[in-house]
Formats: structure tokens, C-alpha cells, sequence
């Protein structure tokens, strides 16, 4: 589903910085990952680079089986809108429109008809237990309200993979869990792809596999080398111990 | 484009009162744009009415006294009129010359037992009254060749007057009869004119009781085949040497006759109402700009304020055009909102002045044609168009990564 080969980014200033120094990464169809690295080990630049929100130098990104480089804007925009599922840390939701509105949105941009994609929009919520709050603006929700209504954008479109950046960096521990939850359902029923970038180690426990990053490069340890076997524990840069997680 | 509508109407909405207040500029701006061009359209209607109420193609002469030796003649010679005049002019200018007629004015009052006024008598030829430009004919008839053939003391008067000779309302007027310098004249006709308060008697009776019964002091040249000023001026030109060489003056003589080109006179009226009317155009859009330029300062605090948005939108697949007209359409919906409510404020002044005034002589129906409203209306769209375009282009550079900062 994800592919990346020798991908390198550099941000070009006085002094250049090379972030991503050659990621080779895959992700397979109907996987739940993680991915985990200290700030600054070019973990919101690998989460860019797989939205499409930015793009790399060098190396070749495959998207459920296509190319992913140096596209338009109009193309990349296409892409994020069809393919990709953003949820993130503080839900960026739009504050005027209510939560049917809001879950609609991408649609509009496809060009779908008010009627459908408010209809499909209520589908969505609905699965999100949201129905009643359809109405509502977000500044009327929860917090674990506001993520679920997110999600339900992020879903609307049927996306090859979601992209959750921090998805429960803005929600107390019990709407977390919450939150996992749902995406380890939508993960289990749908067979959704989904990578979710944490710093938070309770969260990354409750995915498939853990990717680890640091200094532009994956950890290893985190890969094993057959592909097949178990992920390996490994060692946080903080010292921190991080147990695979069980494979459901 | 209802989905537009709907994005346009809730973002607008979400800021009520800076829209509003934004809006104000522009309403005020198209308020004063109807306002001034009303105005200028009101001065422009007058100039019209009284253009096309009287004949303007018309050349007409005062004989004078002349200022140059000439030919063996002092200076300081009378020149007047006759017949023969009237023959020779059309005869030597066929190809401007229409038609030709002089007219004497004397008297000073009209007077009744009921009332007077301070009014000369015209002399007139039948001819010479055509109910377009000079009023129409309520009752009775005007002068006529039997006037003309018996010198009768026949007279014709405006209905303005006959209220006054025969108050109240003129009642009783055709068949009165008129003192003027002890004789008595019999009313044959009443017109109605705006601007017309001749009294016109029969020419050749007007001749008889001047003093100079063979000479007239005037002549009125009816020009055709004119349709420029190098013509009205040839045309002046040529009936000023056709009367040197016949009364023997220097035609360079400014004195010898005045000659009054209303037809040159009327052009450059005309061209100066269109200097008017440009004026004035410039000058609302120049007070729009300043609603304008508040437009575009509001557009790009909007786009400023909402760039996180803008990422969101962005990032969730929003291509760039789209962003683009999102923003100009707001700003072409804003302008076109408050500029309608200008326009709707401005009709209305207008209106009101228009039902005030009335019909001055130099403000006439000062109001606003559709095709003004059409006008600014898409002076209004560029204007919202333009003041969106740069915010736009600042809001295409908001990158989707926008939407992974946090606010």
C-alpha cells in the first residue's frame, strides 16, 4: 500500500537541513501502524511526505500502487482528496459549519451533489454514533466528539489509508482509548490501512506494528528483517522500553 | 454554484458586523456614483430638453452699426434688414440655407382689465411656429397667411399668460381681447409651452407699427445639410459674406452685423455635457475606489485570519482554483451587496430630489436610467473582482501543511 525507497529531504537555508536521509519504508494493505520518534527526528516531515502535503528530493514514493512525485498542485490535491484520510491532533474541524457540513466537505470538492454527500455524510456519522449531533458546530462538541466527527471526514472519500497525526494528543486518557478503538475497528471490519503517527508509547501499544525514526533514518529494530516474524522490542531514545504489540 | 452561494453566505455571516461595516464604504461609494451621475444626467436632460425645444440648427443675425470704412463708406453706418435680404441669403447659400424669416418685437405690455404683464409682441411669419419646438396649440389657431394678407391684430399667447390677463385660469382668453400701446388685439389661439412665453401677432402687422415700416433689425437663418461644426461654420461664414458684399461692409466688420451660430453653440454644449458626464463617472469611481481598497484590506485579514483554514481545506483536497474563487466570489457577493444597497439609497435620493425639484431649468428629471444601473452594476462585479484578486493570490500561497500547524 505504502512504498518508499531511498526517500531524502533536505530544507533548503543558511544551513541545509537534511531530515530524511534515505527512508525505506513499507506498509502493507490493511496494516495498523505506528510511528513514533523524538521531535526532530523527521517524523512530521515522513507524515507530510506520505500526506502529500510536502515533497522529497530524492527516492520514489508509491501510493497503493502509484507514483507519488513531483505532482502539481492540482494533482496532489486529487490525490490527498481521494486517497488520503487526515485526522488530526486538534481535529481541525471548520468552526462555522456543523459536523454533517464539516464530515461533507471533501466531498464537495469532489464535486458531489449537496444531497448525496449530506446523505453519505450522515451515514458516516451515524457509524460514529454522532447521528444527534449532525447539527452541531464543533465549538457544541467534545473533544472525543470533535475526533469522531473527524474521522468520519477522514473516512467519507473511502481512502486508501488514513493518516492520523497525534490523534490523541488533544483527548484525556479515556476518549483516547476511545479513539483507538474506533480505528482498530475500522482497521479489524474494514481492513482500513491506517498509520498513525504518537509520541504517546499507551497508543503505539495498541497498534499491529511500531515504526520508529530517528535522526531521518527508521530504527531497524523495529523492522525485522524477514518481514514475517514478530516485531522486537526496542529502546527509545529517552531510554524507554516499548514491548511489541500483540497481533490480533 | 448554490454550494458556492451557501460557502459565499456562511463565511459572510460568520462575520457580520466587520462585513457590514466594510460594506458601508461601498454603499457610500455607489451612493455617491448614482447621486453625482443623476445630477450630471439632470444638467444633461436640461440642456437636452432646451436644445431639442428649440430649433437648433438655426443661424440668427442683429443687424449692428458698422466699425470699418469700407468700399467709400464710413464707418458708423446702420445696417437693417429687408425682403430682399431674405432672397439673396437663401439664393447665394442654397446649399445650407433652408428656409428664412426675420421677426419684430415691440409693445412692452400686455394688458387686460383683469391684469397685465411685461411682455413684447413678436411678428411673426405662420411659418415660424412648429408645435414640436415651440409649444402646442390648446385652443384656437396660430397666425395665418390671411393675418398676414389683412394685417389684422390678431394675437397668439401662451397659456401662462392668458392665467394672468384672464384670471384665474385663462378661462374666456381665446376671443379676448389685449391692450397693447392703446391698440387692441384679438386673441385667436392659447399654446402651452414650458419654456415659451412669446406673444406673436402677424409680421406684417408688427411691421406696420414699427417705426421703421420697411426695415427689420433681425433675420433667422434655418440651416440643413449640417452636421458638424466645420459646416455651422461655413455656414456663418457664408451668410456673413452675402451680406458685405450686399450692404457693402468689410466682412471682416465684427460689428457691422452680430451673428449668433446656435447651431455651434448647441455642438459645443452638447460636448461639453459629455465632458460632464465623464467627469463625473470619474469621480464616483474614484470615491468607490476607497470602498474598494477596503474590500481588499478586509478580504486579506479574512485570508489571513482563515489561512489555517485554508490549509484544512487544502489538505483535505481542495485544489487551488477552488480557493481562488472562493475568495474572489466572497468579495464580488460583498461589493455587489452593499453596492446594490447604494444604488437603492441612491435611486431613492434621486427620487425624492427629482419630486422636490421638479423640472428647473437646469435640472431636469434627475434620475437614473436602467442602463446606468447595468452599468454600474458591472463596475460593481470588476471592482469585487478586483479587490479580491490579490487577496486570492495570497491565499493560493497557504500551503496544506498549514492544516498539521497548530492554531
Amino acid at each position: 500500500m505504502i512504498r518508499l525507497t531511498d526517500v531524502n529531504k533536505t530544507y533548503q537555508g543558511v544551513v541545509p537541513l537534511h531530515v530524511l536521509k534515505g527512508i525505506n519504508l513499507r506498509i502493507d494493505k490493511g496494516e495498523l501502524v505506528s510511528i513514533m520518534g523524538a521531535s526532530g527526528s523527521g517524523k512530521s516531515t515522513l507524515l507530510n511526505i506520505l500526506g502529500i502535503l510536502d515533497n522529497y528530493d530524492s527516492g520514489e514514493y508509491y501510493l497503493d500502487g502509484t507514483l507519488i512525485k513531483n505532482l502539481s498542485e492540482n494533482k496532489a490535491a486529487d490525490y490527498r482528496n481521494r486517497m488520503i484520510g487526515f485526522v488530526f491532533q486538534s481535529f481541525n474541524l471548520i468552526n462555522y459549519k456543523d459536523a454533517m457540513e464539516n464530515v461533507a466537505l471533501p466531498l464537495f470538492y469532489q464535486g458531489v451533489s449537496r444531497k448525496k454527500r449530506n446523505r453519505l455524510a450522515m451515514e458516516q456519522l451515524e457509524r460514529m454514533g454522532l447521528a444527534e449531533r449532525a447539527h452541531h458546530l464543533p465549538g457544541e462538541m467534545s473533544g472525543g466528539q470533535k475526533q469522531r466527527v473527524a474521522i468520519a471526514r477522514a473516512m467519507i472519500t473511502n481512502p486508501s489509508i488514513i493518516l492520523a497525526d497525534e490523534p490523541t494528543g488533544a483527548l484525556d486518557s479515556k476518549t483516547s482509548h476511545d479513539v483507538m478503538e474506533i480505528f482498530r475497528k475500522l482497521n479489524a471490519e474494514e481492513g482500513k490501512t491506517i498509520v498513525i503517527v504518537t509520541h504517546d508509547p499507551g497508543v503505539a501499544e495498541q497498534t499491529d506494528r511500531l515504526i520508529r525514526i530517528s535522526d531521518g533514518l527508521i530504527v531497524p529494530a523495529a523492522i525485522p528483517a524477514d518481514g514475517i516474524s514478530k516485531p522486537q522490542a526496542c529502546v527509545m531514545p529517552d531510554g524507554g522500553i516499548i514491548t511489541p504489540p500483540e497481533i490480533v | 454554484m448554490t454550494d458556492l452561494a451557501r460557502e459565499i453566505w456562511q463565511t459572510l455571516g460568520h462575520n457580520k458586523l466587520r462585513t457590514a461595516l466594510t460594506g458601508v464604504a461601498v454603499t457610500w461609494g455607489i451612493f455617491m456614483l448614482i447621486v453625482l451621475l443623476s445630477m450630471a444626467r439632470g444638467v444633461t436632460n436640461a440642456f437636452d430638453y432646451n436644445m431639442l425645444s428649440r430649433n437648433t440648427a438655426m443661424i440668427r443675425v442683429w443687424g449692428g452699426k458698422t466699425s470699418i470704412p469700407y468700399h467709400g463708406n464710413r464707418e458708423g453706418r446702420y445696417i437693417e434688414f429687408d425682403e430682399s435680404d431674405h432672397k439673396i441669403v437663401v439664393e447665394e447659400n442654397s446649399g445650407y440655407v433652408e428656409g428664412i424669416s426675420s421677426s419684430i418685437s415691440g409693445g412692452g405690455k400686455l394688458s387686460t382689465p383683469k391684469g397685465e404683464v411685461s411682455q413684447n409682441y413678436k411678428g411673426v411669419y405662420p411659418s415660424d411656429f412648429t408645435p414640436s419646438r415651440h409649444g402646442d396649440i390648446k385652443e384656437g389657431r396660430f397666425i395665418n397667411d390671411r393675418d398676414m394678407k389683412t394685417k389684422s391684430k390678431v394675437i397668439v399667447i401662451p397659456q401662462y399668460y392668458a392665467k394672468q390677463l384672464f384670471p384665474p385660469e385663462g378661462e374666456g382668453a381665446l376671443g379676448g381681447r389685449i391692450d397693447c400701446n392703446g391698440l387692441s388685439f384679438k386673441v385667436v389661439g392659447v399654446y402651452e409651452s414650458q419654456w415659451n412665453r412669446e406673444a406673436y401677432i402677424p409680421f406684417t402687422t408688427a411691421r406696420m407699427l414699427s417705426s421703421n415700416q420697411n426695415k427689420f433689425g433681425n433675420l433667422s437663418v434655418e440651416l440643413k445639410n449640417v452636421s458638424t461644426e466645420a459646416d455651422g461654420s461655413d455656414a456663418e461664414s457664408g451668410i456673413r459674406k452675402t451680406l458685405a458684399a450686399f450692404h457693402n461692409f468689410d466682412p471682416e466688420d465684427e460689428n457691422a452685423v452680430y451673428i449668433s451660430n446656435d447651431f455651434n453653440n448647441a455642438l459645443t454644449g452638447k460636448m461639453a455635457m459629455g465632458i460632464l458626464d465623464t467627469c463625473v463617472w470619474v469621480l464616483g469611481i474614484l470615491t468607490l475606489l476607497t470602498g474598494i481598497v477596503g474590500i481588499s484590506n478586509i478580504m486579506f485579514v479574512t485570508v489571513k485570519e482563515r489561512t489555517h483554514e485554508i490549509g484544512i481545506r487544502r489538505a483535505i483536497g481542495a485544489k487551488p482554483h477552488k480557493i481562488l474563487t472562493q475568495v474572489i466570489a466572497e468579495s464580488v457577493a460583498i461589493t455587489v451587496l452593499f453596492g446594490y444597497i447604494g444604488i437603492v439609497l441612491g435611486t431613492a435620493v434621486t427620487q425624492l430630489l427629482s419630486s422636490v425639484i421638479g423640472n428647473a431649468d437646469m435640472l431636469r428629471n434627475p434620475t437614473v436610467s436602467l442602463s446606468i444601473a447595468f452599468e454600474v452594476t458591472l463596475v460593481l462585479i470588476v471592482a469585487g473582482a478586483l479587490a479580491g484578486l490579490f487577496p486570492a493570490l495570497k491565499a493560493l500561497k497557504v500551503k496544506p501543511v498549514e492544516a498539521l500547524r497548530d492554531e
